[in-house]
This record gives C-alpha cells, sequence and structure tokens, in this order.
C-alpha cells in the first residue's frame, strides 16, 4: 500500500516538473511576455512579469486539479476571459511569428504591400473563427 | 597639424538614446587618444541635429562619423572597436507620468497572470488529466480512486517546483546567479529591434553615411 502511494507521488511530481517546464519554456521561447513588455515600455518590470506568469500557472493549476469554486460571479469571468483572450491571441500570433509563417508566404506570393491588410484580415478571421465555434458549441 | 598620425580608438554601442537635439561624437561614442587635447575637440563635433519636437531616430554609420573626424583632423588614424551602425534615438526629457506606467504595468500582469493560468488549465483540460490520473491511480492500486489522490497533490508541487526552477527566481530571491529566461528573451528581442532598425534604414537609404548629406533625423513611427 505504501509502496504503491510512494510510486504513485513520484509519478505525479515527474509529471508536474515535466509539464511546467514544457508549457512555461513554450511560453517564454515565443517572446509573448517580452513582446508586452518592450511594447509597453516597461521592460523594467520583466521580474515582476515572471512572476505573475508563475503565479498564473501555479494557481491556475491548482484551480482546476482540486476543482476549487471561485465565487467572482460573471463579472469576474469576464476579467479572466478578456485577458485570458489576449494572452492566447497573442501566443498564437508569437507561435505563427515564430515559425515565419509570415514571411514564407508574403515571399511565395511576391506581396510586398498591403502586409498590415493581411494582418488585420487574419486578426478578424481568427476572431470570426473563435466566435463560430463557441456559439455553435463545438 | 601637431596631432597627425595619432591613433584614436573609438568604440560605440549598437543604440545610443540622446535628450540633446544637437548630437556630439561624445554622446555616442567613448573614445581613447594619447593627445588629450584633440580628444577634447572631437568630443564636441557635432554628428546629428534633430528636430526640436517629439521622439526622432536615425542610424549613423560608423563610416560618417569618422569621415567627420578626418574633415578636422586629416591625419588622425581611426580605430574603431565598436558597432559598424548606431543607432540614435532623440527623446525630449518628458518622462511620462508614473501613473501611466503603472496602469501598464498591471495590465501587462494581469494578461500574464490570467494567461499562465488558462494555458495551464487548457493544457491539463486537453489531456483530460483528472481521468488519467484515476486510470493512472487503478493502475498502480487497483482500486477505483476517490475524488482525490496523492497524485493531484503531487502533481500540483511538481507544476510549481517546475515553474520555479525554470524561472530561476520568485520576487526578489533568486536561486542561482544566471539571468532568467524572460531576461533574455527580453535582450535577444532587443537585439532583433536593432538589427531590423539598422537594415531597414540601410535599405530605403535613410542611414547617415558618408555618401549621403541628410543629417536630420526621419521620424520614429
Amino acid at each position: 500500500m505504501w509502496a504503491q502511494q510512494v510510486l504513485l507521488a513520484v509519478i505525479g511530481l515527474s509529471a508536474g516538473v515535466a509539464v511546467a517546464g514544457g508549457l512555461f519554456s513554450f511560453i517564454v521561447e515565443l517572446g509573448v511576455i517580452a513582446d508586452f513588455a518592450d511594447r509597453t515600455h516597461t521592460a523594467d518590470q520583466i521580474l515582476f512579469y515572471e512572476d505573475c506568469t508563475a503565479l498564473g500557472g501555479i494557481l491556475g493549476n491548482l484551480v482546476y486539479v482540486f476543482q476549487i469554486g471561485i465565487p467572482a460571479g460573471d463579472w469576474g469571468l469576464a476579467v479572466f476571459g478578456i485577458f485570458g483572450g489576449i494572452f492566447v491571441g497573442c501566443w498564437a500570433m508569437a507561435l505563427a511569428e515564430i515559425l515565419n509563417v509570415f514571411p514564407v508566404f508574403m515571399r511565395r506570393a511576391r506581396i510586398v504591400r498591403y502586409i498590415s491588410v493581411f494582418v488585420i484580415s487574419l486578426a478578424l478571421g481568427k476572431g470570426f473563427g473563435a466566435c463560430v465555434h463557441l456559439f455553435q458549441g463545438w | 597639424m601637431a596631432s597627425d598620425s595619432k591613433i584614436l580608438y573609438i568604440k560605440g554601442d549598437r543604440d545610443v538614446e540622446v535628450t540633446k537635439p544637437d548630437v556630439t561624437l561624445g554622446d555616442l561614442l567613448s573614445m581613447e587618444c594619447t593627445d588629450k587635447l584633440m580628444l577634447a575637440k572631437i568630443k564636441t563635433l557635432r554628428i546629428v541635429k534633430f528636430k526640436k519636437s517629439g521622439r526622432q531616430r536615425c542610424v549613423v554609420s560608423v563610416l560618417k562619423i569618422i569621415s567627420c573626424i578626418h574633415e578636422k583632423f586629416p591625419g588622425a588614424d581611426v580605430q574603431n572597436l565598436g558597432e559598424a551602425d548606431i543607432i540614435v534615438t532623440y527623446e525630449d526629457q518628458k518622462t511620462p507620468a508614473l501613473a501611466w506606467h503603472i496602469i501598464k504595468t498591471v495590465f501587462v500582469a494581469a494578461v500574464t497572470f490570467f494567461g499562465a493560468a488558462f494555458s495551464i488549465m487548457a493544457f491539463n483540460n486537453d489531456v483530460d488529466v483528472t481521468k488519467l490520473f484515476g486510470q493512472m491511480h487503478e493502475l498502480v492500486t487497483g482500486q477505483d480512486a476517490g475524488r482525490f489522490t496523492i497524485l493531484e497533490i503531487t502533481y500540483s508541487v511538481g507544476i510549481t517546483a517546475g515553474i520555479l526552477i525554470f524561472f530561476n527566481h520568485f520576487g526578489r530571491k533568486r536561486f542561482t546567479v544566471d539571468p532568467t529566461p524572460m531576461e533574455i528573451q527580453m535582450r535577444l528581442y532587443e537585439n532583433d529591434i536593432q538589427t531590423t532598425l539598422i537594415e531597414d534604414a540601410e535599405r530605403k537609404g535613410e542611414e547617415i553615411d558618408v555618401g549621403t548629406t541628410g543629417t536630420s533625423g526621419s521620424n520614429r513611427t
């Protein structure tokens, strides 16, 4: 009985460390947060942003795994939704950027102008797609 | 001239911020020469003049700087030990209000906090860890798990440990002397921006080089 619990503990611990390492290096190495800090000219706060990311990961995991109820109401959900949405949007674009999606397509299609139009239509398309997906309940 | 055949060593950073519209060589470079008088004179030579208002930026080639020195001291032997192109950003010394800075910081903090929370929940949901933990518990102990087992607890401990080890600090306390991954990312990002600015200016022909005559900065976009 004890041996089993110890084995489970070892599995759980290593799973947690591996997942944390993978997910957070994915976030950091894509440069999303460095981007935020640079855009807002608040690079001096970068350590604070790291703390926020770490705290968000730790608390978010606790809330999910232990199914802790948070009585924040609709407004709390709205706050979570808007900030979570901004983050995921930037994240998705950072991923596309790091994979050189845009330069490759622009070069192949020989597009040199109106790049901002493509960026805007990309953003609208993402937003529209998310709306359809969520409202259809897929 | 008495200062002929003196070696002048110059070293410039890639990215310089100035607060006066008249930019002298002393603002851009650190220099060393055995002739202190010549050194002091060179430091006051003007290389760029910005228009008075707003934020402006230009890219100066080190060749332009050398030719500027040679104009006054034709015999000086200039050795460049620094960058070949220097980005000069001029900004009126108006520090933005502290409140605005705090608002921006709080905004980014909220985005990173909720974003990280959402990401880990989305990941857990994606792989359905709750079900997976149940299956693992059954595999090891042979019994159906209750609601929460030791797996959930140690997984959470593991997540916490992994994040803190990865980021290498919490609050002001650092675990090792290495820079954190985010600090490295920040520097890489700045480097990319500087490279882009320089190459952009070169390609558009806006760089202040020996071939060009323009000495006013282009407006920052």
